[in-house]
């Protein structure tokens, strides 16, 4: 008997609650329903759809009725597996990559075939000239940018310390290494860097460009036309030279190679390391994550004597999948997350970021107090020139292969710092022929 | 009817022959029709055609361009490239047979001494198997924290005891990175082989080690004459599995280092997936040509040493 109601008072409960089901999926908006219970999936690199994603995504999944099926991938292995996710015809609905001027062709390829086509979208008015050029190609608006305007992978150090220890910014790569060897000495690690991520300390090199072009102006153009080589460069062994000379005077740490970022934040706020390449948003990040009281600024990396500005039009852009079982639903995401209480919710669940570089005035942006102090120094000459791997075709694709020539190079697997620019001519001029560019036939 | 022929190895067999032994079968021969069209169209065929495609210049622009038969250049690139390759070819071969030795050695230790009277032996055993059925994926993050340098359990645990001179750069020290490498794979492989072995020992009457006793054997003997003759089809399941694994190996290495430090832990496999993932896919299904040449070559001569052993036997 006793079993009999159980089984009665269980089959209620059940009916109650597929009612209850059916009465939630009801509620929502009619016009909205017609993709309720499928799956948008995401492919993303780490870092790049943090956090300040959560609530947009949820807000998607609640007004929608979907599952947002996000999938997260290491950096390191990001740009392998996109590749070969879209060269099987497996990709998800929604894929990132880094993108630039030169990206879609090179790292997409077929850009026809592989993304869904949002020319004529509301959304591409709120995209910033300079950026609408890493999300078209050929005049067709494939991809959304959403990124932020603040200075990216300078030197962001600890003031408080710096005055406490009487230390000066330096603007020359003697200032800079003796001022390292001053921050070694008090048993603090000068230069955090992260090399186990596989992807942070290329950005030495690669973010002074503008010193590479002023010294040898239309270098970009040269590079671009395979009349100049990085092999041979100068500017580009000495930047090489320089970066391993910081290894073995050990003022990356004791294991940079060995150690990634994500004890970044806490070394940066417990005095652990006293400087870092990065954005200015980590200020930001150090501040709320650890309540740190100090004073945080930035200033160039003077490698090479480097006083240019890390121009950088480029960033993590989102892509949808032409294949993607439902490319309506793909389009009402894009159209979803660049509305502006989206946009805003982005931002302020942001653990970094302190503004974003999108053309809508009702967003309400936070900028610090140092990146106005750090920009108004900055004259329009420092920032003429776009970083390498923004202002060269075919160089950003190599970004991961070029890192592992790097600690070769740094472990003596490597002995010649010309042999890393020599590999990267090679690679980029596989990459063009098989673009088919006329400049390398 | 019986017929009487000599094979190859000069041993006499009796063949039932004839209609008798067609009414025998019990199972009819178009059972094979569904394996084998599996084993054609997904192993097979995608193998030849990888084999074709590596003659050709196919890449991420061939749906745009074509493709284009381009010969034996992309095996002369692998064996002629600055990238050295070859150097990958080396590093899969060497993996193959340490990994191995680190693996079975233990293995069969510790089969022997859980098949002896062991109190919990039961609990040792699955404590021991656990890790192989870990993805690699996770054994990855794990490992790679515990081998951090400033905040990884492995050193901090050396620091707490007072042996600092042993913490390690574990997966940035190229002196060091192999064995780390190596010791990963062992600590998730010898489980799998030690199961193996186990079912081997299970086979061996105990009569034969009560009368090696009487013959005063003692362990290392009974091991050696009585155990391990008793367990070669063990060893060799073992062996087949170990060495088809390590040629193929990828996973392991990608998760740890992927590659690195440098170029230190490129396998031909690790080589062939960049290849792969920057649209190189002529080169890359080259570089897995190769590595099917190798597999088979290795793969034919394990097969005739294990069909020499089952005649002998």
């Amino acid at each position: 008997m006793k079993k009999r109601i159980f089984a009665a008072l269980l089959c209620a409960s059940m009916v109650t609650a597929a009612f209850t089901g059916c009465s939630g999926d009801s509620g929502g908006d009619s016009a909205k329903s017609e993709w309720a219970g499928e799956t948008l999936s995401i492919l993303v690199s780490s870092g790049w759809m943090d956090n300040r994603w959560d609530d947009v995504l949820e807000s998607f999944e609640e007004e929608y009725g979907v599952t947002v099926d996000l999938q997260t991938i290491p950096a390191d292995q990001y740009p392998d597996l996109l590749q070969s996710k879209l060269t099987t015809d497996s990709c998800a609905d929604v894929f990132w990559i880094q993108s630039n001027p030169f990206a879609i062709e090179s790292v997409i390829v077929n850009p026809e075939e592989y993304c869904i086509d949002f020319s004529g979208a509301e959304w591409e008015s709120l995209i910033p000239e300079a950026r609408l050029s890493s999300c078209k190609y050929e005049d067709k608006l494939y991809g959304l940018q959403i990124y932020n305007n603040s200075p990216d992978c300078v030197m962001v150090y600890n003031k408080s310390m710096f005055e406490e220890h009487g230390w000066e910014v330096p603007a020359t790569y003697d200032e800079f290494k003796e001022l390292c060897g001053e921050i070694l000495d008090e048993g603090i690690t000068p230069w955090y860097m992260p090399g186990a991520d596989g992807w942070q300390h290329q950005l030495t090199f690669f973010q002074i460009g503008g010193v590479y072009e002023q010294a040898q102006p239309g270098l970009y153009e040269a590079l671009n036309t395979n009349q100049a080589t990085f092999a041979g460069n100068e500017q580009m062994i000495t930047a090489l030279e320089q970066f391993k000379e910081f290894s073995d005077l050990g003022y990356f740490g004791e294991d940079w190679i060995g150690t990634d970022s994500s004890n970044l934040i806490n070394a940066m706020a417990e005095r652990e390391a006293a400087m870092v390449i990065s954005g200015s948003g980590v200020i930001k990040q150090i501040r709320d994550d650890t309540g740190s009281e100090d004073e945080f600024g930035m200033f160039l990396e003077p490698f090479v004597d480097n006083q240019t500005f890390p121009t950088n039009p480029s960033g993590p852009t989102m892509f949808g999948y032409n294949k993607s079982e439902h490319p309506d639903l793909v389009k009402e995401y894009f159209n979803f997350v660049t509305k502006t209480e989206n946009l805003q919710s982005i931002l302020d669940n942001s653990p970094t970021w302190t503004n974003l570089d999108i053309l809508d005035d009702n967003l309400e942006q936070h900028w610090l107090p140092e990146e106005e102090e750090f920009m108004s120094q900055i004259t329009d000459e420092q920032k003429a020139t776009p970083v390498l791997q923004t202002g060269t075709k075919y160089t950003n694709d190599y970004w991961n292969q070029f890192g592992q020539d790097m600690v070769a190079y740094v472990q003596g697997t490597i002995d010649d710092p010309n042999v890393v620019l020599e590999n990267m001519d090679k690679n980029r001029a596989e990459a063009a022929k098989t673009a088919n560019d006329p400049n390398w036939q | 009817m019986f017929s009487v022929s000599k094979t190859e190895y000069g041993i006499f067999i009796l063949k039932e022959s004839g209609d008798r032994m067609k009414k025998k079968k019990v199972y009819p021969w178009w059972f094979l029709i569904i394996p084998l069209v599996f084993y054609v169209c997904f192993f097979l065929l995608p193998s030849l055609l990888g084999v074709g495609f590596s003659f050709t210049d196919w890449s991420s622009r061939s749906a745009v361009d074509g493709t284009h038969f381009v010969g034996l250049q992309n095996y002369i690139e692998i064996f002629t490239s600055d990238e050295n390759y070859a150097a990958g070819i080396g590093h899969t071969l060497m993996f193959t047979v340490i990994s191995n030795i680190v693996k079975l050695i233990p293995a069969l230790l510790l089969a022997v001494m859980l098949q002896e009277g062991l109190k919990g032996k039961g609990l040792y055993r699955t404590i021991l198997y656990l890790p192989s059925i870990l993805p690699f994926v996770i054994i990855g993050i794990i490992f790679r924290s515990i081998f951090n340098f400033d905040h990884g359990l492995l050193n901090m645990i050396l620091e707490g005891l007072h042996l600092e001179f042993l913490q390690q750069k574990w997966l940035s020290d190229l002196n060091v990175v192999w064995k780390s490498i190596f010791s990963v794979d062992a600590w998730r492989g010898i489980g799998y082989c030690m199961t193996i072995f186990l079912a081997g020992l299970q086979t061996i009457p105990k009569s034969l080690y009560e009368a090696a006793e009487i013959d005063g054997a003692n362990f290392w003997q009974r091991l050696r004459y009585v155990t391990l003759p008793m367990i070669s089809g063990a060893v060799m399941i073992n062996l087949v599995f170990g060495i088809t694994y390590g040629l193929k190996a990828f996973d392991i290495v990608y998760v740890l280092t992927n590659g690195g430090p440098g170029h230190a832990t490129e396998l031909l496999t690790t080589y062939s997936f960049q290849m792969y993932s920057t649209g190189n896919y002529g080169m890359s299904t080259a570089m897995n040509a190769v590595l099917l040449f190798i597999t088979a070559v290795i793969g034919i001569i394990i097969v005739k040493v294990m069909s020499k052993k089952e005649v002998q036997q």
